[in-house]
């Protein structure tokens, strides 16, 4: 045999090895389309359209007069629109962080060590299982003012009268919903948390607590900083919840100047069908200002991981 | 110094935490006691704690129907929210794994240009507001005629689910390996074979896992149902958001939500054994 027919005869291998590499790799990008066309068509889809319609394209109403700011002008001009606006923020802000500190508290406790801890973990994940409007139903039959809370403040003798009872539902302060975006919330955070305590172990608090640091310090220089990456996607997908949800603050809110979901579903429902495009610029609003919020909160987290020299 | 280092590393609850725990049990499952008693209530007047007349004492006098009498009545709708519940969450799990494995596999196995660029795409459902796509949504559906039928509710399920069924299997994949299916096939097993007698039968508790908790996510999702439903689908969520929409809860709605409370009591002793916690310890598109 010859030397230059043992070298084709290799690269003869080779190309036979990318080709089937090749084919490989086809097979890989085939596996992908389906999860890829579903989600491109109906949340592309769904946000050309949304882009289109705000800015006037809406052509089986008889409306079309895109590309039009108007909308997007009539909404953002009126102050209502920034109330709606601070309210959604609001809510989503404090139940976010108010359920991020219940949660971290929580899952500190459930690593430990302690005889009810088989019962804790079905506990906490109950929240977890059941529908948000079950959450609803609780705070108005806990917290309304003829409620639960409000007749144990008269069997201790506060109160004489369930108007004298703080009214905590149907208000601006919205503590009805923020309690049951907490309730249902924390048992997440929770999990999150957890999960990433059991992964990291006990051994670098341990020689923390060796060299001498007290607990506040190994809590806030050794634990919080492994368990970030699960804080920072478990609030990252609470927040993005509360701002686009509808139910508690339709039902447990102050009503007008009501959340931005809950006025968009107000001027899709109005009788008046052009309303619907107002509606639409305020879903693209809506879509707007968690994308910036998000996308600020993910790029700070990023930074501080480069900081801490991880990534 | 010695005592201190004791308590910075005890594996015992502090005392703070003890009370902590009795607290969030409080928290969690207090509400449940009013809600049970008002079930079964028949007159429950302000001040007090326990109803003043019980639905049992009113059984054979009772003008209006009593609440778990209405509950468990046709017309009530409940049988009707059940069946539909469980038949889209069904549906939207098989249609979720079927979608969701073969992309799993690659996911956890190769390297792509652009991989971590597709998995924060894949993450993204979660983090934009569900009102959003929901009501554009209805306007695609409307469009296509989907609005108001099984179809567009299923199809429409698919959004929030596919994040979570996707990660919890290519954590199952990254677990799994790959040598056991190598093993099998320098044994001389086909493709086949491997697939029927390795892979799936070691995949299997992740899989379960994984569709535990999409049909759990399914059953809860109320937004994109309610808004693509149209009226004409009602679900256990939707069922209950119209008894208490107008913001108080009768001794039908309590009933109302102890039934919906059921399937997810149901799927959390049966899921706790299969859902780890592992699972969700990934961070976002690092």
């Amino acid at each position: 045999m010859s030397v230059s027919s043992s070298i084709a005869s290799r690269s003869g291998a080779q190309e036979r090895m990318t080709a089937r590499e090749r084919r490989t790799r086809f097979w890989q990008m085939v596996q992908l389309v389906p999860i890829m066309a579903i989600l491109v068509l109906l949340f592309g889809g769904a946000l050309v359209l949304a882009i289109l319609q705000s800015l006037g394209f809406a052509p089986w109403f008889g409306v079309n007069t895109f590309p039009d700011f108007s909308y997007f002008g009539a909404l953002w001009g009126s102050s209502t629109f920034w109330v709606s606006l601070g309210l959604t923020l609001y809510y989503a802000t404090v139940s976010t962080v108010i359920a991020l500190i219940l949660g971290i508290l929580l899952a500190l406790a459930l690593v430990k060590t302690f005889p009810s801890k088989t019962f804790y973990k079905y506990l906490y994940k109950l929240p977890l299982m059941i529908p948000y409007t079950v959450g609803i139903a609780l705070a108005v039959l806990m917290l309304s003012n003829g409620g639960m809370l409000s007749r144990l403040a008269a069997f201790f003798g506060l109160i004489d009268d369930p108007a004298q009872f703080p009214q905590i539902l149907k208000t601006h302060y919205g503590w009805g919903i923020i309690a049951v975006y907490v309730w249902k919330q924390t048992p997440f955070i929770t999990l999150a948390v957890y999960a990433v305590l059991l992964g990291i172990g006990r051994e670098t608090e341990e020689a923390a607590a060796i060299l001498g640091a007290n607990r506040r310090t190994i809590f806030f220089r050794v634990t919080l900083p492994q368990i970030l990456p699960g804080v920072v996607s478990s609030t990252l997908i609470c927040f993005a919840f509360n701002v686009g949800a509808f139910e508690a603050p339709f039902i447990l809110g102050g009503g007008f100047p009501d959340t931005l979901p809950v006025v968009a579903w107000r001027y899709f429902n109005d009788a008046d069908y052009t309303l619907q495009l107002q509606g639409m610029a305020t879903v693209v609003s809506i879509g707007l200002v968690a994308g910036v919020i998000l996308f600020g909160y993910l790029a700070a987290y990023r930074r501080y991981e480069r900081r801490m020299g991880r990534n | 110094m010695a005592r201190k280092f004791n308590i910075a590393l005890s594996s015992r609850l502090s005392p703070f935490q003890k009370f902590y725990l009795l607290i969030i049990a409080g928290f969690i499952l207090g509400p449940f006691i009013p809600l049970i008693i008002q079930s079964f209530a028949f007159r429950w007047a302000w001040p007090d704690l326990l109803p003043g007349t019980w639905w049992l004492e009113q059984r054979d006098r009772a003008m209006v129907p009593l609440a778990w009498d209405y509950v468990l009545s046709p017309y009530s709708r409940v049988w009707e929210a059940t069946v539909n519940t469980v038949l889209i969450g069904s549906i939207v799990t098989v249609i979720c794994l079927a979608i969701c494995l073969p992309a799993a596999r690659v996911l956890a196995r190769e390297k792509f240009r652009g991989k971590s660029a597709f998995e924060f795409f894949l993450s993204l459902p979660l983090i934009v507001p569900e009102a959003a796509i929901g009501i554009a949504l209805l306007m695609m559906f409307i469009r296509l005629g989907l609005a108001g039928s099984y179809v567009g509710i299923i199809i429409a399920h698919l959004i929030p689910t596919i994040p979570y069924m996707v990660r919890m299997l290519t954590a199952v994949y990254q677990g799994l390996g790959r040598d056991f299916e190598e093993q099998a096939m320098i044994l001389g097993a086909s493709r086949w074979q491997v697939l029927r007698l390795v892979t799936l039968p070691m995949l299997l508790p992740g899989v379960v896992a994984g569709a535990l908790f999409t049909f759990l996510v399914s059953t809860n999702i109320f937004l994109l149902t309610f808004f693509l439903g149209q009226g004409q689908i009602v679900t256990l969520p939707t069922l209950l958001f119209s008894k208490i929409a107008g913001g108080t809860l009768d001794a039908s709605a309590a009933g109302i939500t102890l039934i919906v409370t059921l399937p997810g009591i149901i799927l959390l002793i049966i899921s706790e054994r299969f859902i780890k916690e592992e699972a969700f310890g990934k961070g976002f598109g690092n």
